[in-house]
């Protein structure tokens, strides 16, 4: 079998795998891209475990609508279309209410169920969404997401940080200097008076990864609901359309995806990553792979340097902070479930018609102290909640179907993915497999919450049901250590500058020609071909990479000194 | 087919999507494992192709799922790759450099009988001689002996044959008759499976696995007509091959090709209709409004969907409406129960080997019960006393298909009736219970504590999942000498052309048939190259072209 050899090897297909193989075949150099399963993807799966029926079990929304790539790799070439909704989410209460909050297409559905329910005025966003319309919103979103952290010399005031000068920039009314330290619940118990709005909230940002409860990451936070409400909508046929317009552009200029080769080592010699070693079962014939230039790794944080490279590579100081890096934030409990008929909530069918049927709807969202509990138990706790009554289980419950007619059969809907947050399997007090032993006990709860909600969700509407749990997404996705979505807590000390940790926020290693792309670097996960949009800046001060002129850098980019600078020549 | 909502438009497109309107040369209807084959050869030919798939993934029968969710895939269609040392399209692409990998055990086919004994064919013959002595010497020395003339028939007329358009009858005969290969196959056309493995073997078990490899994929035992395939696919019996990784992955493959040559795949797409130009057909429309204009449209999808739903009535020539209004769907579909488990499934059986097998045949003790089993099915019936299949441990080759290490996936597959006396959707839990049942008196370690997941895929669902095998017809229609050799589907529609300008066939219901024989795709493949003027830039394999100088000129 010859060698192989490539100028840069990709370790894991999953979307920031994928993603940087585009970028960097669109620029002509020669890429492999390891990836353990059968399908690239990663998060961006949809998969049919009844025929039939799509489900899915981890990303499921288009967060990434303002990203860069899609224009820079021309994705529409290979596929790429959406589904706009009129409706993006809805938020339910146990006493009654069921309140549509429309989309970005459809402000008018949001503003007359919010006054419907709280006749006051604005209840929903403190008027900050309203204040931040094209093009600012994009602006923001590019300066919170797609832009490399500042270099470590780069000395700058909190304040100033890239998304705080366009907020500045452009709502300079509602500035203050207490919101860089504020949590987004701070930001919601001052602005938003409505509970159930400001249960949506929370609820929306920590499924974005950002806790709303972590300090200093109110704009974060809130961020990731702004992601959402962007984009309004999905691709067609589920993230994982998406994903193959990715990898297709990948394919396209010349990349070579390796599928059924799990990567088991990350070759180092002389404190230089020049390869990697596959699993003796890969299905690639020549297990050695090695690189001219690079190697990058999309898997998480953990994986990369306390497996795949290995602790002999590394001293213990910096093994230690690897090991300390915080999973907390992002370990979901998803169920997929078939149904006939979509949850007609407490009986109210005149909410929810059917036309404009809210994509989510997050409930029970009676009290912020239903959430406080549900956060104790996930990561204060850290078990299945002793008792599953409503206060513990809070979920999102999605449906895609009623405007994509690919995803479910005739006569029938899925409500995938509903998620309810719970700890990381490594952390839970009865050890990893502990939510997995509780899983019919948690879906039996979860049901009957759901039909006390929707009193149509009876045992006869319901066809089946498939669960996916933290500990079986590690399994699953090799890429998900703690079956977490973020591969790192997205919290003050893990964002930006310091996401992971500070010696990582490049994307650089310790280890010369090793680069990281995975959701464990900022600005983590939801793919948003962020994190590979942001490496490409390192590759190309450091002459890896010289993309054309379709590339162009973020605007707050900033350079590091004496390299050169990350843009077309 | 059209349902429910579309979303709705946006005030402002926040990226640019797949146009609205587009022009290519060819565009191919459906991402089967033929319109794949088609679209790989016509890309690299220079043309823009699209193929345009229903599904989320390409494939069609090519696909690996993970039908045991979480953590679990299988080969829900297509497992057995039987003509892999034939396709052309193994010579003519660099596969190899996308891993694209087959393994090919020597334990192939076995039989595992109630009293533990068993019988195994194996690709290597002695092999085979060694496992058949156990019931009979002399048929043990026969079959030796008769496979080896058998594989002469099959390399140098059977598998040849399936990668050019087919002759028609008279001419076949004429053609035939120049040599003594070509005359013995004349001769089996006329026998019926029951009467060959007849002929060729006095012990009943062996004769119950013979029977049993020959008719598999759908050859009525009793009817002559077909015979020259009883050699295909016993001689195939013992020549499967498992693609490594999942059968998906010769899809995922062929798509790449594909793409590389700037071809495009779109996925989430069905078909709606054909768009025709004074009586030609010039392109699609999509279900989302889409339509793509091409200068060749080839169908993958059998006549009832191609003539009877895509093709405006107008422009259906009267023949190709009444193939269409009459086309035979399979006699007979599959169920399959799928299981993963801690532990492997294991036969007790006086041959240790049998649980290495590729595939392993229970349930049938005798000849008369495995005819019983298949006359039921083909009166729509099931009788729960008298049922058996195959069985396949996918893992035991390739334990790349789960997710926890040292877990197996595994499969028990019986044909059943495509439609059944009370309907699927009530008999379809009685069976998977009465199939683990069954499963378990031959592989008693297939116990509830072994067993993590359990699914089960009717006729129905084949249909649900795969909506061109209409009642579960993975063949696209059923293998009849009305519906085979120059009149699959129809001798108007010879190498993929049909009548209808524009318009081609590249699927299974054309000649040669399906079962991921490539046939078709490739057929079509050389006539629209011919057609579009396109270079072609393959030569038939060598023993193809030796067979077109032998049989054609």
């Amino acid at each position: 079998m010859p060698e192989e050899t490539f100028d840069v090897v990709v370790v894991g297909g999953g979307h920031n795998g994928s993603t940087i193989a585009a970028y960097l075949a669109k620029s002509g150099l020669s890429v492999a891209v390891c990836e353990a399963r059968p399908e690239c993807g990663g998060g961006q799966e949809n998969t049919e475990p009844r025929p039939g029926f799509r489900i899915d079990p981890h990303a499921t929304y288009l967060y990434g609508g303002a990203a860069p790539g899609f224009d820079q790799l021309e994705l529409w070439k290979y596929g790429m279309r959406m589904v706009y909704y009129p409706s993006m989410s809805g938020v339910v209460t146990l006493d009654g209410v069921a309140a549509n909050m429309g989309s970005r297409w459809r402000p008018d559905i949001g503003e007359e169920s919010t006054r419907r329910y709280f006749p006051d005025g604005n209840g929903g966003g403190g008027g900050l969404v309203d204040a931040l319309t094209e093009p600012a919103m994009r602006e923001l979103l590019r300066a919170l997401f797609w832009t490399p952290p500042h270099p470590r010399q780069h000395e700058i005031d909190e304040a100033d940080l890239p998304w705080w000068q366009v907020f500045r920039k452009h709502v300079p009314e509602l500035w203050t200097e207490r919101l860089v330290d504020m949590s987004y619940c701070d930001f919601l118990e001052e602005f938003v008076p409505w509970e159930p709005a400001r249960v949506l909230s929370a609820m929306g940002a920590w499924y974005c990864g950002a806790h709303p409860n972590w300090d200093g990451m109110m704009l974060p936070s809130l961020g990731g609901g702004m992601l959402f409400g962007y984009s309004g909508g999905s691709p067609r046929g589920g993230m994982h359309t998406y994903a193959h317009a990715i990898i297709r552009c990948a394919i396209a200029h010349g990349a070579r995806i390796l599928t059924n080769s799990p990567v088991e080592e990350i070759i180092v010699r002389n404190g230089r990553a020049i390869g990697v070693r596959l699993a003796a079962d890969a299905s690639f014939p020549e297990k050695t792979i090695w690189a001219r230039k690079a190697v990058i790794s999309g898997a998480d944080v953990k994986q990369t340097f306390l497996h795949l490279v290995g602790r002999q590579h590394m001293d213990a100081g910096f093994a230690q902070r690897v090991a300390d890096v915080s999973l907390k934030g992002g370990s979901l409990f998803v169920m997929s479930v078939i149904c006939r008929e979509l949850p007609k909530y407490h009986g109210r069918d005149d909410a929810f018609p059917e036309d404009v049927y809210p994509s989510c709807v997050v409930g029970p969202a009676d009290s912020m102290d239903f959430f406080y509990a549900q956060t104790r138990d996930a990561y204060s706790h850290t078990k299945v909640p002793a008792s599953l009554t409503p206060e513990h289980l809070t979920m999102m419950i999605c449906s895609h179907d009623q405007y994509d007619p690919t995803r479910t059969p005739d006569g029938y809907h899925v409500l995938s993915p509903i998620y309810l947050e719970c700890p990381p399997p490594q952390y839970d007090v009865e050890g990893p497999e502990g939510y997995n032993r509780h899983k019919q006990e948690i879906v039996d709860a979860a049901l009957a919450l759901i039909e006390r909600m929707a009193p149509n969700m009876h045992s006869d509407n319901i066809v089946d049901v498939f669960v996916n749990t933290p500990y079986d997404s590690e399994f699953r996705n090799a890429g998900m250590s703690g079956g977490n979505w973020y591969g790192a807590r997205q919290s003050a000390d893990q964002w930006f500058g310091t996401r992971p940790m500070p010696e990582l926020a490049r994307y650089r290693t310790p280890i010369d020609g090793l680069y990281m792309c995975s959701q464990s670097m900022h600005p983590g996960g939801l793919c948003l071909m962020a994190v590979p949009y942001n490496l490409m800046h390192i590759l190309i001060e450091d002459g890896v990479v010289e993309p054309a002129s379709w590339w162009y850098p973020s605007e707050w980019y900033v350079p590091e000194n004496g390299r050169r600078k990350a843009e077309v020549a | 087919m059209v349902r429910k909502g579309y979303g709705i438009e946006p005030t402002e497109h926040i990226l640019d999507e797949f146009p609205e309107h587009s022009k290519f040369d060819v565009a191919i209807v459906g991402g089967g494992p033929n319109g794949l084959i088609a679209a790989a050869y016509l890309a690299r030919a220079g043309l823009r192709t699209i193929v345009v798939e229903r599904r989320h993934e390409v494939g069609g029968g090519l696909a690996t799922e993970e039908t045991l969710f979480p953590g679990y895939y299988t080969n829900p269609h297509a497992v057995y790759h039987m003509m892999t040392d034939y396709m052309p399209l193994f010579r003519d692409f660099d596969l190899d450099a996308h891993g694209l990998t087959f393994v090919k055990p020597n334990a192939q086919t076995a039989a595992v009988f109630t009293d533990g004994t068993s019988v195994m064919l194996c690709n290597q013959v002695e092999d085979t001689k060694d496992s058949i002595a156990k019931f009979s010497q002399r048929d043990a020395n026969r079959f030796g002996k008769v496979m080896r003339s058998w594989r002469r028939l099959v390399d140098d007329v059977i598998a040849p044959g399936t990668y050019l358009p087919p002759m028609p009858p008279m001419d076949m005969i004429e053609a035939f008759e120049r040599t003594d290969a070509g005359r013995e196959v004349l001769r089996l056309t006329e026998m019926s499976p029951l009467e060959i493995v007849n002929e060729l073997v006095e012990d009943d078990r062996v004769r119950m696995l013979l029977l049993y490899a020959a008719c598999m994929w759908g050859l009525n035992p009793h009817e002559s007509g077909l015979g020259f395939l009883v050699p295909l696919y016993i001689d195939r019996a013992a020549n499967k091959a498992l693609c490594y990784g999942g059968s998906h992955k010769l899809a995922g493959t062929l798509s790449r090709e594909i793409l590389r040559n700037g071809g495009v795949v779109l996925d989430n797409a069905e078909v709606t209709s054909f768009i025709v130009e004074d009586g030609r057909v010039t392109g699609l429309e999509v279900f989302d409004g889409r339509v793509i204009e091409a200068k060749a449209v080839l169908s993958s999808l059998p006549p009832p969907l191609t003539f009877g739903e895509l093709l405006p009535a107008e422009h259906v020539p009267p023949e190709l409406r009444r193939v269409s209004d009459e086309w035979e769907w399979d006699d007979w579909s599959f169920f399959t129960l799928a299981v993963a488990t801690k532990d492997a499934p294991r036969y007790e059986t006086d041959d240790p080997w049998v649980n290495d097998a590729f595939m392993v045949v229970t349930g049938f003790d005798s000849t008369e019960q495995l005819l019983r089993h298949w006359d039921n099915v083909l009166a729509g019936r099931l009788d729960l006393d008298c049922v058996g299949g195959h069985a396949t441990v996918e893992t035991r080759y390739d334990p790349t298909l789960v997710r926890i290490p040292g877990h197996h996936v595994s499969f028990l597959q019986v044909h059943v009736p495509g439609d059944v006396e009370g309907g699927w959707k009530a008999r379809h839990d009685e069976l998977a219970e009465c199939l683990l049942a069954r499963w378990r008196r031959y592989s008693p370690n297939l116990t509830p504590d072994n067993i993590v997941l359990s699914t089960a895929e009717s006729p129905l669902d084949i249909e649900t999942r795969l909506p061109n095998m209409v009642r579960g017809s993975i063949k696209h229609g059923a293998y009849n000498a009305l519906q085979m050799g120059v009149f699959r589907p129809h001798d108007t529609c010879v190498a993929g052309r049909t009548p209808v300008e524009g318009l081609y066939l590249c699927g299974a219901s054309s000649y040669p048939g399906g079962l991921v024989i490539g046939g078709p795709g490739y057929i079509a493949a050389n006539s629209v190259a011919d057609d579009l003027g396109a270079r072609k830039w393959w030569t038939p394999p060598r023993y193809v072209q030796r067979y077109r100088e032998t049989y054609l000129s």
